[in-house]
């Protein structure tokens, strides 16, 4: 970050005192126009200098992986560094498949990833076509009392959910599914958050009445309506609000950090995390299990770059 | 809502009007016809609220009672009342009290410098059209990676031996490198370095929206009438943007007092205590199973922080919602 704020004061401060002159003047004189036509130029070069350095920051760490992941950790620490491996090797993945359970926090992280989103949109969808559609007394309380839990941290919780989640397990029957160190546990805590029912809710608020009343008046029962006629119709809200959990759900931390201890219930940001403490000099390890994280990541987002950028703007301003 | 009423209506016109029916019977349908449309209503929302209550409501109000206890948090360790001892002593714990003024010292920090350079990208972007989907994807790439990825990749990059920026360092400026992680106040000012890039595409995209959203009419009017770039941003741009900020600063501010996955990753809090979060704090003091009262206590500190900036997230919202009306 050091080497891109003196780039920023020269811009922001230049940039206006000669456009308000600018403009004027070229108005009267056509040698001014020309002057401002050059000096639009030399501006527009600056502003992409300025947009290709904060791009070549932004993916730039995301490179500095690649050449530590394919060679011998030992060989980083050559003065003057040699950037590309004299001696390329795969020996860090070979290390990571057989000696790390990576393959395992891979498939917990999609498990956990992938039911926590199904059950958050089943949940939430439900719950928002009621708010959105039904009558009920204490209808606008209970909306009210979810609609302050939106955004309760992890942390301000965590003691007592984990006591929840331990108690539970204690209980019998239900204990064996849902615990710490089980799947259950880890998943039914992250699918608490009510920002998909605001989601849903404002979305279904904006279909037309008709749609309803034919519907009704053709006897259809209210669960018919629902999947028949409004799940059709929200399929754009339901994969942003996916794409959202998704990717908040396979990034968290906490939660998973302190209900999955036993290494067979790890996911992925935690097993990596857990790299670093054991191997503390093996770079060349925790590189190759960063960068094989994030390449299938960037892959599908770049297919599906559209959306994920919606995803990400509807937890701000489609409350 | 108008669709639920329409039938009813006509079965009060056909059937509960009819004068042959008694006091006692409409009461009866009456209370028939609520307990319908509670049945229905439940059916859509018991999924929901059955998670909803048992996870995060019910620990919710569990944790103000726990916040006067002291321990039980594995079996073993039995759970003590303590009345209000922990909240007598998290005022006066010295860790907690360095935990608070770090995280307030980086929630400052991280949000002036993310909301400085946004806007500034935001206003380059949406003057230069040219090419600004390439550089909207591209900024956004860091929020793709969990934080704990984005955090190890620069722990690559401040590395002390083979870091790019201490090689730039040694290369540019001569002498020894500069120990990003290990002194105290380059610490956190990294920690503060790797927010900022992660958060940075998020805050683009979302000023971006914002400009978007000032009407082109109105710059055009503006300049017509001789108005330069700046009193035009001055103008018309800060005063649209004004109400999207309030909200933006309110959420910025809560979730960057959370801030912990890149501070466990990188510092683990140190070195001495000059990374030490508020999180970071109720983690710690959680699961090394020492203090665990302290935690309780910190943690419904944070719960009430939050949901007052919640509430004023919502009274900005609202600002916004009638300004556009």
């Amino acid at each position: 970050m050091t080497t891109d704020v003196p780039e920023t004061d020269v811009t922001v401060t230049a940039a206006p005192e000669e456009s308000s002159d600018a403009v004027a003047m070229a108005e009267r004189l056509a040698e001014a126009g020309r002057a401002r036509r050059a000096s639009d130029r030399t501006r527009k070069i600056i502003a992409y200098v300025i947009l290709t350095l904060f791009v070549v920051i932004a993916i730039g760490p995301a490179f500095y992986l690649i050449s530590p992941a394919f060679r011998d950790s030992v060989s980083l620490f050559t003065y003057p560094p040699e950037w590309i491996p004299s001696e390329p090797t795969l020996e860090n993945y070979r290390f990571l498949f057989s000696s790390t359970s990576y393959v395992r926090w891979a498939v917990n992280t999609l498990i956990f990833a992938g039911s926590t989103t199904l059950l958050t949109l089943a949940t939430n969808t439900m719950a928002g076509y009621a708010f959105a559609r039904l009558r009920f007394p204490g209808r606008n309380v209970l909306f009210f009392v979810i609609l302050a839990t939106l955004m309760v941290p992890v942390a301000a919780v965590l003691a007592p959910t984990y006591l929840t989640v331990n108690t539970i397990g204690d209980w019998p029957i239900i204990g064996n599914w849902i615990d710490i160190d089980t799947y259950l546990g880890l998943i039914l805590p992250s699918a608490v958050s009510p920002l998909g029912v605001f989601m849903m809710r404002q979305f279904i608020e904006t279909l037309p009445d008709g749609l309803y009343e034919a519907a009704r008046l053709d006897g259809a029962s209210e669960w018919r309506i629902f999947t028949k006629i409004v799940l059709p119709l929200i399929k754009p809200a339901l994969v942003v609000l996916g794409i959202f959990v998704f990717m908040l759900t396979w990034a968290s931390y906490l939660w998973p950090l302190v209900a999955a201890t036993d290494n067979e219930f790890r996911v992925l940001t935690v097993g990596i995390a857990s790299l670093k403490g054991q191997f503390v000099t093996d770079w060349g390890i925790l590189a190759a299990a960063s960068l094989l994280t994030i390449v299938p990541v960037t892959i599908v987002f770049l297919f599906f770059q559209k959306w994920f950028v919606q995803a990400s703007m509807a937890g701000a301003l489609k409350q | 809502m108008t669709a639920v009423e329409a039938p009813v209506q006509e079965a009060v016109a056909d059937d509960w009007a009819a004068p042959s029916l008694s006091d006692a019977e409409y009461r009866w349908r009456a209370r028939r016809y609520r307990f319908r449309t509670v049945r229905r209503a439940a059916g859509f929302l018991s999924p929901y609220l059955l998670i909803w209550s048992v996870f995060l409501a019910i620990p919710a109000v569990w944790g103000v009672f726990l916040s006067f206890n002291q321990g039980g948090l594995i079996k073993g360790d039995e759970r003590v009342f303590v009345g209000f001892d922990n909240w007598t002593r998290a005022v006066g714990d010295s860790e907690l009290r360095t935990a608070v003024k770090n995280t307030s010292i980086y929630v400052v920090i991280a949000i002036a410098v993310v909301f400085t350079l946004a806007i500034f990208l935001a206003s380059l972007l949406n003057h230069y059209k040219k090419g600004s989907n390439f550089f909207k994807v591209a900024l956004y790439f860091p929020l793709l990676a969990p934080p704990i990825l984005g955090a190890l990749m620069w722990f690559f990059m401040v590395n002390f031996d083979f870091g790019i920026l201490n090689l730039l360092k040694r290369s540019v400026f001569g002498g020894d490198g500069v120990a990003f992680l290990g002194d105290n106040p380059h610490a956190l000012l990294t920690i503060v370095a790797v927010e900022v890039w992660r958060g940075l595409g998020f805050w683009v995209l979302f000023y971006l929206a914002g400009l978007q959203s000032v009407p082109e009419e109105l710059q055009a009017a503006a300049r017509i009438d001789g108005a330069g770039k700046w009193r035009r941003f001055r103008r018309i741009t800060v005063p649209t943007l004004r109400p999207l900020l309030l909200f933006a600063l309110v959420i910025a501010v809560i979730f960057n007092f959370q801030l912990f996955d890149s501070v466990k990753v990188l510092t683990d809090g140190g070195p001495r205590l000059g990374t030490a979060t508020v999180v970071w704090f109720i983690h710690k003091r959680l699961f090394a199973f020492q203090d665990t009262g302290l935690a309780y206590a910190a943690s419904i500190g944070l719960l009430i922080v939050v949901l007052i900036l919640t509430g004023l997230s919502f009274w900005a919202l609202g600002k916004r919602r009638q300004r556009e009306a």
